[in-house]
């Protein structure tokens, strides 16, 4: 579907920016333009702490009801939609490219998946323009455009991240930002928007209370209650698997088999049958956790 | 004066019988070798002169012409010296003819008359056997390698003047005898043992699934995780080899010339570590003449890649063929030869350039795009050859100073042995031994799952994003481990832990 500028449809926000795009092509969900959303961005080479935090926030954004908005790169793009699918919360993709030609190739899935939860996916492109690196920044316009407020997670020095913090800036609205250690190399943008006078976030609360007039309503987070109701019906014969695992720390096969006194066959069949039930993640190395 | 003396040549690892015939007459003084000799055959001349000259015997100043026979075929190598010599020799009457009859000499000579070692003496007997041959003069550094071979009487001899008084019953030779037996009831001491190996269990009991089913297997870890020190040691619990299996690995080593001349047979599994710069002939054998390669050399053993992905890709994609059809044709323009290459594939790597991918030592530095090159480097098809994958992660301090007593190899073995014992009775009446080997169709025969098992993989395919691929590896490897446990059926439990062992399909494949 293509709106342009004169459309009833076109977001108002994004209509106030410098330069709004002329005409925009969705597919999936056009409701959601009218929600507030909140975008997420950071590295396309995140930290395993930035992709953590990415869907964490992602998932208690959704779960407060905003709607998370970000560009589908890799990293910490990506970890955002997937935390907002993950809690079944309402995601926006917008794209550098055309329907025909989706960016990077590895997220085909990631773009399906949004659709299908009855996501938002728009671009300004025709749908057989390639993507290329002066259109990520074109597109960085419209994920702060549409969005009331940039939350960023992870950027390097001189990143695309530190654009659209600035992008944000120049259109009025709020920078919240992530604090991160001195060491990690990717934490130098948000610890600088920090010291300019960005917000210091450390949990979805501050944001929230940035926008009273919003009087954000709890989604009902569906999945908790399922969650809840699950975890009671862990099978009898997986129990004493799950019971050894955490959700924090990853614990690896042969310790969980040691501290059982079980053969390795018998924890490795009884993971399985628990990963499958979608109890417990497998991560590399044979090191598994609660989910 | 004629003589004929019989010899037997090589090719690959065939024998064939080549008659050494020698001709002295009067004329110009010559010395000539007919028969396609090559330069090795031909420069023999030089060495025999010299060593029947030194030996007190003086050499004829006449035309000496000598033909081996088939004369059509190419003969190459050193080991025509000694029955040259012993034409010319019986040609001037030194030696009885009459005891030269059912006898074959193999040996190089050098120019002092002393009679050296020569490669491949073990599928050269075997041939004399099939031929009828009663007894074999050979050098006596090679004696022990043809005493394998039953009924067949072994002269290991020092210098030709002993060979000459042999033959002429001046002194006698103890033909050489081994006990095979007792070479293959010697049980290392100092050997490898999985005892050594602490934690891992893991690793220990996947390795136990692919001796048990003869699956290939990939080893995946971070660097000092052991993944070397396990892999040398699965030719431990692998089954013993049996008389024959050690005959065909001998014969290979033989012609190789890397076998032991003190122990005559190898009686333990071949491990074969060839490092990653390996050339592709080198890898599956070759040359002018052919000889074996790597794979051949780790016949009926383990062949160990290890650092997967730092082979040359080419490299790599030549053993295809052999994984399959387990032997290789090598074909050159003057001769073809096939070598058995029946192994295990072992391979390691690390899961990222970085080698950290995974690991709670030290962070990834990767990213995303540089592990799935670094992955991509191993082809699809050879990935589809490997039934597991295994996850390996370094021992932590603590443990490697456990007292607690791990299993033994020869503990590990028994089950392995069990489990093989039930699939040669399966498999009895086909061509496979080992549920690594079958067919699609033999799938559908042997691997029934029930209904609940068929539900429970569905479920797996979805929710892990399996690929295709591993749908059969998947269904082997249940089977092999259902047989481990006895069971006749695979239950889920077995489909379960299979599932388990194909993580390059999930983890390292797309992450959504």
């Amino acid at each position: 579907m293509k709106i342009n500028i004169k459309s009833l449809e076109y977001p108002e926000n994004l209509r106030k920016i410098k330069k709004p795009p002329k005409q925009l092509y969705l597919k999936g969900n056009i409701e959601l333009l009218k929600t507030p959303g909140i975008a997420i961005i950071g590295s396309r080479k995140c930290t395993e702490y930035g992709e953590k935090t990415a869907k964490q926030f992602s998932k208690e954004l959704s779960i407060e009801g905003l709607t998370i908005i970000s560009g589908m790169a890799e990293g910490i793009d990506s970890f955002a939609h997937i935390g907002s699918i993950e809690v079944k919360g309402n995601t926006i993709a917008v794209l550098p490219c055309g329907f025909n030609n989706i960016y990077p190739k590895q997220n085909i899935k990631l773009y399906e998946e949004i659709l299908k939860n009855n996501g938002l996916v728009l671009t300004e492109y025709k749908e057989d323009e390639k993507a290329t690196s002066d259109k990520f920044l074109e597109r960085n316009r419209i994920v702060s455009g549409l969005a009331i407020g940039t939350l960023v997670i992870e950027g390097g020095h001189r990143s695309g991240t530190s654009v659209t913090a600035n992008l944000t800036k120049e259109q009025g609205k709020n920078v919240f930002c992530i604090p991160s250690s001195l060491e990690n190399q990717k934490g130098i943008t948000p610890n600088r928007l920090i010291k300019e006078g960005a917000f210091l976030v450390t949990d979805v609360e501050d944001i929230i209370k940035k926008y009273p007039e919003l009087n954000l309503k709890k989604r009902v987070y569906r999945e908790e209650i399922i969650k809840i109701e699950e975890e009671k019906t862990i099978k009898e014969e997986y129990k004493n698997v799950y019971n050894e695992l955490n959700e924090e720390n990853p614990i690896h096969i042969n310790e969980i088999a040691k501290r059982l006194k079980l053969d390795i066959n018998e924890v490795s069949y009884k993971l399985t049958m628990l990963e499958l039930e979608d109890k417990i993640v497998s991560l590399p190395g044979n090191n598994f956790r609660k989910k | 004066m004629v003589s004929s003396i019989k010899t037997i040549s090589l090719n690959g690892i065939e024998g064939n019988l080549v008659e050494v015939q020698t001709d002295i007459t009067g004329g110009l003084p010559a010395f000539e070798i007919v028969g396609l000799p090559d330069i090795s055959v031909r420069e023999s001349k030089e060495r025999i002169r010299a060593a029947i000259k030194n030996s007190g015997i003086d050499f004829p100043s006449r035309k000496i012409i000598i033909n081996l026979a088939p004369a059509s075929t190419r003969k190459e190598g050193t080991s025509y010296d000694l029955p040259i010599a012993m034409g010319i020799l019986a040609a001037l009457g030194e030696i009885i003819k009459e005891n030269l009859e059912n006898t074959i000499f193999i040996g190089e000579v050098s120019l002092d008359g002393k009679i050296n070692h020569i490669n491949g003496v073990l599928p050269m007997c075997i041939e004399a056997k099939n031929l009828g041959i009663r007894r074999v003069i050979l050098p006596k550094s090679n004696k022990n390698e043809a005493a394998v071979i039953k009924n067949l009487e072994i002269i290991g001899v020092n210098s030709l003047n002993e060979v000459m008084d042999y033959l002429n019953k001046k002194i006698d030779i103890e033909k050489t005898t081994v006990d095979i037996q007792n070479i293959f009831s010697k049980k290392e001491k100092e050997g490898l043992d999985f005892s050594e190996v602490k934690g891992q269990e893991n690793v220990k009991r996947a390795l136990e699934i692919a001796a048990a089913g003869g699956h290939n297997c990939l080893l995946i870890g971070p660097p000092g995780a052991g993944k070397t020190m396990i892999a040398k040691r699965i030719p431990t619990i692998l089954p013993d080899l049996t008389f024959e299996e050690s005959l065909e690995v001998t014969k290979i080593h033989s012609i190789s010339g890397i076998l032991d001349s003190n122990i005559g047979i190898i009686n333990k599994r071949p491990f074969r570590n060839p490092h990653h710069t390996i050339s592709q002939t080198a890898m599956i054998g070759g040359g002018r003449i052919p000889k074996p390669g790597e794979i051949s050399l780790a016949h009926n053993g383990v062949l160990f890649l290890d650092e997967l992905p730092e082979f040359n890709r080419d490299t790599l994609e030549v053993l295809r063929g052999p994984l399959e059809d387990k032997n290789i044709t090598i074909s050159r323009l003057y001769s073809k030869v096939i070598y058995p290459s029946n192994f295990m594939l072992i391979a390691s790597m690390n899961p990222c350039p970085c080698g950290y991918y995974g690991s709670n030592e030290k962070e990834c530095q990767c990213s995303k795009q540089s592990i799935e090159k670094y992955l991509n480097k191993i082809s699809g098809p050879l990935l589809d050859r490997i039934d597991l994958h295994v996850e390996i992660k370094p021992v932590k301090y603590e443990k490697l100073n456990d007292k607690k007593g791990e299993e033994s190899s020869i503990q590990i073995k028994e089950r392995v042995n069990k489990a093989r014992k039930i699939q040669h009775e399966r498999y009895k009446n086909s061509d496979i031994f080992s549920n690594s080997k079958l067919t699609p169709k033999m799938i559908e025969k042997y691997c029934i799952l029930n209904k609940e098992c068929r539900r429970m993989l569905e479920l797996a395919f979805n929710k892990l994003g399996l690929s295709a691929r591993a749908y059969t590896r998947i269904l082997k490897v249940s089977r092999t481990i259902a047989d481990l446990n006895g069971k006749e059926n695979i239950e889920k439990e077995h489909l379960a832990e299979a599932i388990q062992y194909r993580s390059l399909d999930r983890k390292y494949g797309d992450k959504f």
